[in-house]
């Protein structure tokens, strides 16, 4: 490969590394959405608080595969107690006290942690296997990034096989579409409801620990990703994976390509993808039309 | 007359005679007196003792919650250890009495409202008589204007941008005791053009903003006028609290540039150095803000070499010239060791040397000033300061330029090395700044008259 | 209420503010002329929010616009009076959710909550993008504050805190009685229609969409007024005191604390807001913590907020009144 093409090989990588990370956050927040109705603010913040979780792990036990299983563990506990505690009692109050709801979590989280954790960021590196660079045709690629693709791809995979052909997820879809109905039929919905939501903040806790190697543990890190991540799901539509999967992608390819050939614009870019598909398409692109 | 008095004349006079021969750099209008160095072990930043009687007050305008919140405490620190250590000699003498200093926190949030909000509520409930702040351009200007309307000095050791002090900007009430963008992007282009000869083409990457575009225009100008045969193979601007900086870096690399110039602050600026890294990008960066020893221990120290630091701290080596200064280091050092609580405790406190201790520094100066007008009036202070030179703890020496009160000093070029290299620079055991991570080795020193600070020709004919 | 006691509250209120800067100095004035400011910003979103259903969460995209409109104008027009310069934020506003309106009122609920976010956050890039218009992250500042004044009648210096006060107090004050107007005709019935039963009003021959199109212009001209105060009272917009994401999040929980079925309730929650911040920030530094906790509890509890309290207590002490009246009757 020459210079040129390596170069803009990779920026596609770069896209398609970011875009899958983006994706591990986005699809927590989406299935919470779709199933529940509920947009979860806090959802970012829990991003946030698994990276806090992995910092803490590694630094007490200096493995980061250690992290990697616990951090988001922990996390999803935290978003279970949530949804038991405080959403369950006001989800009467109908889907804007919902919302509000999370927002003050979110507002709890990002404070909470600078009191546990302080203001300064903490940094991160990943597990030695994964530093370095590796070579694919001719092409310098980082391994940890080459990681982050693979995981992602992976989780994907274990999420449309448990969606689309176990038990579970064919209740999850039926409970999507027709929550009483599928209440009538004797299976307990909040018990699904809430494991929905565990996995949902899983999902954030494994982008949290998975993105820290690159970046460095902040409060700031909420913010970092969290716009970009509420953009996939309004574009893609509410509750579709697919949807999402694809807007990841897109937001990707846009920033590193659009860094690439239009750097005056490109933290516009995205926008003006949402502002266009929204347009034509206001419930997203695999959205469902509200009735 | 009798002959005593006649002796003592004209030991007077010889001496007067005296201090037109010694040589430049002793002559300052002041300096901090390092040898009557107070007892300091009694210094807590977490329970500061609030002076009785008589006080000067400062409001310290930064953010001590929201995102930067980080900076708040790093000021705090360092300017309540100035106020103590003046406190301790027994404050200075003002309009026939002697105060001491109060520092007081005043959280802006990092919000422009409320950073005018508790500004006012320090002018107006508190009755600071100086403000101190505040940490991004935006926010410092609002303090100056405040400052500018109800007359009170304002002192800004932490806005590096110049164009503060420029046009309709300027207020006579504020100060500029930090450096500017200009003097920075301007020093690295004299240290690769004059003082360095060796690499030739330059990668500017910075955020997208005020400070980030006037740093790198500072760096291009300065190219142009000391470094006509350097080539600059490209510039982005990328938004702050970027996530993934892989696209950029990727430009870089297929740009064949070998210096990346960047005027990131953390965590942005540690990121950057990171990604580029992992990346496999081994380049050096000319930077200003890297220097955060926790992130560079993570880094490596095979990762961190190549740093370049324009530093406002710089003296040359080494940096302990003398036995008070190392007992001054060793007072904050011990106490840092043993006394006191998190955060102050994290190896970041370590030193009182760098930027941070500029900040403190700069309180040091202003008291001097106001010592020396005798008294609180915002006119008087401003006629003293305007042109003075002040001789620092560390031994630097500053001076105010008068028509637009932009500091000038020497910066100096540190190359960060491993730490068995850093004894050249930190001359006292351990013989490096911290364990495990790259700090300042060899240095290089940029006269000031070379990189004065941008001067608005309205202002200063 | 008769007519006479409403009266005294009308005149006792006045005299209050009239007094106000002589007993409590500009330091308090200042922090009434912010509460104000939020307060009518808070009501702007109440009116969609409580009396249409549809929660917002970019109104700062409005407020933000209100300010740049005002900042601008007074910097490149010279000699613009002031009420023209408030009124440019209010129109400015005005025209911006006139061009997005059609897009967003078909949709509602989460969707037009989030849809929002994205928009306001779009606003947020463009002006700290389009830095020769807006200033970027520095913002626009220090022009001059046109006096208020009738040509060779009279004329006040509006740069004087004081005189500051009164004014900006008034076209607030002016500003909700507007909007109070509105939710009194019959079109603010069919308001609060579209919230409860959007198909009835529908099948009543009233079209939902133009309702809400018109209730989302309305409020945003109002909040586009309120940017436009503040940026008089500050003399500085920058994009993140424009169309911050927090700038979008504070008159929402003032809304929510304050009780988003009242008219009112959003003014109680800003100035309960106002009184949190004013005695917190001095003791702690985490007022954001404090700040989730209180909108968690007041979610959980009072999801009608302090309107909503008033009226129990209201309706408490009536039903109390009211048995006693009957007990005494009876005996």
């Amino acid at each position: 490969m020459d210079a040129t093409t390596a170069m803009y090989v990779s920026q596609g990588m770069h896209g398609v590394a970011y875009g899958m990370v983006l994706f591990l956050l986005a699809s927590g927040l989406t299935l919470i959405l779709g199933m529940m109705g509920v947009f979860n603010l806090a959802h970012t913040c829990f991003f946030m608080l698994s990276a806090y979780f992995g910092y803490q792990t590694i630094h007490w036990t200096g493995s980061y595969w250690l992290a990697l299983l616990v951090a988001p563990i922990l996390t999803a506990l935290f978003g279970i107690l949530m949804e038991r505690f405080l959403l369950k009692k006001v989800h009467a109050y109908g889907p804007i006290a919902e919302l509000i709801l999370t927002l003050g979590v979110s507002m709890i989280i990002l404070d909470g942690v600078k009191v546990v954790w302080g203001t300064q960021s903490l940094p991160l590196s990943p597990p030695q296997s994964m530093q370095g660079l590796v070579d694919i045709m001719g092409l310098q690629y980082p391994v940890y990034r080459l990681f982050l693709i693979v995981l992602s791809l992976f989780l994907l995979l274990v999420m449309s096989i448990i969606l689309y052909k176990t038990r579970l997820g064919m209740v999850v879809r039926a409970a999507v579409s027709d929550a009483e109905m599928v209440n009538a039929l004797g299976i307990n919905v909040p018990l699904v409801f809430m494991t929905v939501f565990g996995i949902g903040t899983w999902m954030a806790g494994v982008a949290g620990v998975a993105i820290a190697p690159i970046l460095t543990v902040s409060p700031g890190l909420s913010h970092q990703m969290g716009m970009d991540a509420f953009i996939v799901v309004i574009v893609g539509g509410f509750g579709s994976l697919g949807g999402a999967f694809l807007v990841s992608l897109i937001c990707g390819l846009l920033s590193s390509y659009g860094i690439q050939f239009f750097p005056q614009y490109a933290a516009i870019l995205i926008f003006v993808f949402m502002a266009v598909v929204l347009t034509i398409k206001p419930e997203g692109l695999f959205g469902e039309k509200e009735s | 007359m009798n002959k005593t008095k006649l002796v003592f004349f004209m030991f007077i006079i010889l001496c007067c005679f005296g201090a037109l021969f010694l040589p430049q750099a002793m002559a300052v209008d002041a300096k901090y007196d390092l040898s009557t160095l107070p007892d300091m072990s009694e210094f807590d930043p977490d329970n500061p003792v609030n002076p009785e009687g008589d006080k000067i007050k400062i409001a310290l305008v930064a953010a001590f919650s929201g995102p930067g919140a980080a900076s708040g405490h790093v000021f705090y620190l360092y300017t309540s250890w100035a106020a103590y250590d003046i406190n301790k000699r027994g404050g200075i003498l003002v309009d026939g009495k002697r105060k001491k200093i109060q520092i007081i926190k005043a959280d802006n949030q990092s919000r422009p409202d409320i950073t005018k909000k508790v500004t006012e509520r320090m002018i107006l409930k508190e009755k600071v008589d100086i403000l101190w702040g505040s940490q991004m351009s935006h926010l410092t200007r609002i303090v100056a204007q405040l400052a500018k309307r109800y007359k009170k000095i304002h002192i800004n050791a932490t806005s590096l941008s110049d164009s503060l002090m420029e046009g309709k900007n300027f207020s006579k009430y504020s100060f500029m005791t930090s450096y500017s963008t200009q003097q920075i992007g301007r020093a690295a282009a004299y240290y690769y053009g004059q003082i360095r000869k060796k690499e030739k083409k330059f990668y500017i990457i910075c955020q997208d903003y005020v400070f980030g575009r006037s740093m790198a225009k500072a760096f291009k100008e300065g190219l142009k006028e000391y470094y006509p045969e350097a080539e600059l193979v490209g510039e982005d601007y990328h938004r702050i609290f970027l996530t993934d900086f892989a696209p950029y870096l990727t430009k870089v690399k297929a740009s064949g540039a070998e210096v990346i110039f960047t005027g990131d602050w953390m965590p942005d600026s540690i990121n950057l150095l990171k990604q580029s890294r992992q990346m496999g990008i081994m380049l050096p960066f000319a930077n200003v803000f890297i220097n955060d020893p926790i992130s560079l221990k993570e880094i490596g120290i095979e990762n961190g070499k190549g740093l370049v630091i324009i530093s406002p701290a710089g003296t040359g080596n080494p940096i302990f010239k003398n036995e008070e200064f190392i007992k001054y280091h060793k007072s904050w050092n011990d106490l840092w060791k043993n006394k006191w609580k998190e955060p102050y405790n994290t190896t970041r406190f370590k030193h009182i040397l760098g930027n941070p201790a500029m900040y403190g520094y700069s309180i040091y100066w202003a008291m001097s000033v106001i010592e020396r007008a005798g008294t609180l009036e915002p006119d008087k202070i401003i006629k003293t300061w305007e042109g003075d030179s002040y001789q620092m703890p560390n031994g630097k020496i500053v001076s105010m330029r008068s028509c637009d009160h932009k500091t000038i000093a020497d910066l100096h070029a540190y190359e960060y090395v491993a730490p068995k290299d850093q004894k050249q620079c930190y001359n006292i055991p351990p013989y490096y700044f911290f364990d495990g991570t790259v700090g300042a080795g060899p240095v290089s020193e940029i006269p000031a008259e070379k990189i004065l600070p941008k001067a608005d020709p309205k202002l200063c004919k | 209420m008769k007519k006479s006691t409403r009266l005294t509250v009308w005149a006792i209120g006045l005299i209050v503010f009239a007094l106000f800067p002589k007993f409590f100095g500009i330091y308090y004035s200042n922090i009434i002329v912010t509460f104000a400011v939020w307060a009518l910003f808070a009501v702007s979103l109440n009116m969609m929010l409580g009396f249409t259903g549809l929660l917002s969460f970019g109104h700062a995209m409005y407020f933000g616009t209100g300010a740049y409109g005002t900042a601008l104008a007074l910097t490149h027009m010279d000699g613009l009076p002031l009420i023209p310069a408030v009124l440019s934020g209010g129109v400015a506003s005005m025209v911006l959710a006139i061009c997005i309106a059609p897009l967003v009122v078909r949709v509602s609920g989460t969707a037009f909550a989030m849809l929002h976010l994205a928009f306001a956050q779009f606003m947020f890039v463009l002006a700290l993008k389009l830095r020769d218009i807006t200033g970027g992250e520095d913002g626009l500042g220090g022009f001059d504050i046109p006096p208020l004044q009738i040509k060779g009648l009279f004329s006040v210096d509006m740069a004087d805190p004081l005189c500051f006060f009164y004014f900006a107090i008034a076209v607030i004050v002016i500003a909700l009685c507007c909007l109070w107007f509105v939710t009194k005709t019959p079109f603010g019935q069919i308001m609060v229609g579209t919230r409860d039963n959007a198909k009835r009003i529908d099948y009543l021959g009233f079209r939902v969409s133009h309702t809400k199109a018109i209730v989302y212009i309305i409020s945003a001209a109002a909040a586009g007024v309120a940017g436009s105060v503040s940026v008089l009272h500050q003399n500085l917009v920058s994009a993140n005191d424009a169309y911050g994401m927090m700038i979008s999040v504070f008159p929402i929980m003032m809304a929510m604390v304050g009780g988003a079925r009242s008219f009112f309730g959003p003014i109680y929650g800003a100035a309960f807001f106002a009184m949190l911040e004013e005695f917190t920030t001095r003791y702690t530094d985490h007022f954001e913590l404090i700040l989730g906790v209180v909108l968690v509890v007041f979610i959980m509890y009072w999801p009608l907020g302090f309107a909503g309290m008033i009226m129990k207590l209201k309706y408490k002490w009536l039903t109390w009144k009211q048995s006693r009246k009957s007990q005494g009757s009876a005996s």
